[in-house]
């Protein structure tokens, strides 16, 4: 499915007749449901046959939500298979890598939120600094070679226009231009939805995102240059100890959470210098003042 | 009369170098591994460091025991006296020089045993003295002895069979006789310990924190409580942060102690009646 030129900036949508399996997919508290909900209210305003159906258990602690939304002249299962999806509408980046398979091979509609929330436990290392286990796929991996479609930072765009809940509606916006239906009876099912305060701020929000376009090829690597921190030891950081004040007790050997401490005789040593986080626990609790933590980026 | 303003003061912003507050000379300490006086003093180093406290307007007053040795490896200045009179000589110490800082380090015996009466008169009268009490549950130097804080069935040199006296509340005690600020903090949370010491000495008047400590090699052996590390870690259980104190005893033990600042509260400061006192009488006998 490729998108058509829509007045002059999108591709020709999509025939409003034609029924669609769309797969929207984040993590809790991004309005995932929102948007499979005007998708349906849309669809059942054509006349389309529509089944909907939602996981959103782990919403309040950032966990995965997703909704199958799918309208047709009959519909008969509530989910879409795997490769039966012809849109996926991701808020969230590792989400959106997560469900690709859901995608029609070679004819779904990828949009994504590029925006990446990384969750407490892909953080691995508790080193200043140190990189997340986070998806390590940028939106220029994906769009074009796997999938069709659109990766923007939605949102950025909803912060820009003043409430960064609305990113949801930016990705609606931006899916609206892949089908054909009157923008003011888009504005009108927002309107119905949307608690009564932010009603200008998504309709700004759906504007914007249908009249995003992609932005120039040179802009587009800024967002990946950041991720590549040169690795290797962090001399910000370190842990040293003054055998001459050793009595051996262990307490920092025992406590130190990364075990980069070790006795060696009646003495402790640093035996992975590498791995010390700064932490300074050893250092708190060493009772012979025996221990020096350095840590440029929390003092003592 | 005497001025109470310091004189001085040290840039509490630098970071904190415990060996610049201490006399490297006497350095390694006496302490045996892992003994919980060692971290005390480094917290107490670096909450005298965060309020900015000089070396020259620091004075720490010692008792007798292996608390009464951790005032020597300050570098500042520092009075070694006898057993149980700590706060008796601080007394002195500050009325005759408000502009000090006073610390007293004193252990449990040498607190609440043989300086007994000290403690609660010096509670009683609110003088601007910040006390630290480690509290090892025993008389660690001199043999371990069973102290008032010995808990029930430890054994000791002379409980042999266990203790079977009931131990004392030494917070209850100050609380109760009348002392503005009374802690109490595990040197398993060392920053927490800080926090509170520098609130203690920040505080106008009497300041008792009782430390919990551990003794390994007297106390900690005898009673099968394992090596440094085990006794440290056994701190957890041991103690109830304050914010739990009336939650039931799950999952701390029965017999946990609370921890935190139990009482803070704004007395008048005997130093300071009393020179009011004094100058109003001299100015009552010279016409």
């Amino acid at each position: 499915m490729r998108p058509l030129p829509q007045e002059d900036f999108a591709p020709a949508p999509r025939p409003a007749s034609a029924g669609l399996n769309i797969l929207v997919v984040g993590v809790g508290g991004q309005g995932v449901l929102m948007i499979s909900k005007a998708l349906a209210l849309m669809a059942q305003r054509r006349g389309f046959a529509v089944k909907q159906s939602e996981v959103h258990g782990m919403a309040k602690r950032g966990g995965i939500v997703f909704s199958h939304v799918r309208f047709a002249e009959q519909v008969w299962s509530p989910t879409i298979a795997r490769g039966e999806a012809d849109m996926l509408i991701a808020l969230e980046w590792a989400e959106a890598l997560r469900w690709l398979d859901h995608l029609r091979p070679g004819r779904g509609v990828f949009i994504a939120d590029t925006r990446k929330i990384v969750p407490p436990f892909a953080c691995r290392s508790r080193k200043l600094g140190a990189p997340s286990a986070y998806a390590r796929e940028t939106p220029a991996d994906v769009v074009g070679r796997h999938a069709d479609g659109c990766a923007l930072d939605a949102t950025g765009i909803a912060t820009a226009l003043g409430d960064s809940r609305a990113a949801n509606t930016v990705l609606l916006g931006r899916l609206s231009a892949w089908l054909d239906y009157p923008v003011a009876e888009w504005h009108e099912v927002i309107a119905a939805i949307v608690p009564k305060g932010t009603r200008e701020i998504n309709r700004a929000a759906f504007d914007a995102g249908r009249a995003w376009t992609p932005p120039a090829p040179d802009e587009a690597p800024a967002a990946s240059a950041a991720a590549a921190v040169a690795p290797g030891p962090d001399l910000r950081i370190g842990v040293s100890i003054d055998a001459a004040w050793c009595k051996g007790c262990g307490i920092c050997v025992k406590l130190c959470p990364e075990r980069c401490l070790a006795m060696d005789g009646p003495k402790a040593i640093v035996r992975t210098p590498a791995a010390c986080t700064g932490c300074r626990v050893c250092e708190w609790l060493c009772p012979d003042f025996a221990v020096t933590v350095r840590n440029e980026g929390v003092p003592a | 009369m005497l001025d109470a303003t310091p004189k001085t003061t040290c840039d509490q912003k630098a970071p904190f170098d415990p060996r610049e507050w201490l006399r490297l000379a006497a350095m390694p300490h006496f302490m045996c591994p892992g003994c919980g006086h060692g971290i005390a003093l480094r917290a107490l180093l670096a909450a005298v460091h965060d309020c900015g406290i000089a070396k020259d307007d620091l004075a720490v007053v010692c008792g007798i025991g292996c608390s009464g040795r951790v005032g020597g490896y300050i570098d500042a200045n520092t009075m070694h006296t006898t057993h149980g009179r700590p706060l008796a000589f601080a007394t002195g110490l500050k009325l005759a020089r408000p502009d000090l800082t006073v610390v007293v380090v004193t252990g449990d015996g040498d607190c609440l045993a043989i300086g007994g009466n000290h403690l609660i008169h010096a509670a009683r009268r609110n003088l601007d003295i910040t006390c630290l009490m480690l509290n090892n549950e025993v008389y660690g130097m001199t043999g371990g002895q069973a102290s008032p804080t010995t808990a029930a069935t430890r054994v000791t040199s002379t409980t042999q069979s266990g203790a079977i006296e009931p131990t004392f509340d030494a917070c209850a005690l100050a609380a109760a006789a009348g002392a503005g600020f009374v802690g109490r903090e595990v040197t398993r949370q060392a920053p927490a310990l800080k926090t509170l010491i520098a609130r203690a000495l920040r505080h106008k008047g009497f300041a008792f924190v009782e430390v919990m400590s551990d003794c390994t090699e007297i106390y900690g052996r005898k009673n099968d409580l394992g090596e440094a590390p085990e006794m440290i870690l056994s701190q957890k259980a041991d103690m109830r942060p304050e914010q739990h104190r009336d939650a039931p005893d799950q999952p701390f033990r029965p017999n946990a102690l609370p921890t935190g600042v139990f009482v803070e509260r704004d007395l008048p400061e005997y130093g300071e009646r009393l020179r009011a006192h004094a100058a109003a009488i001299r100015g009552e006998i010279t016409p």
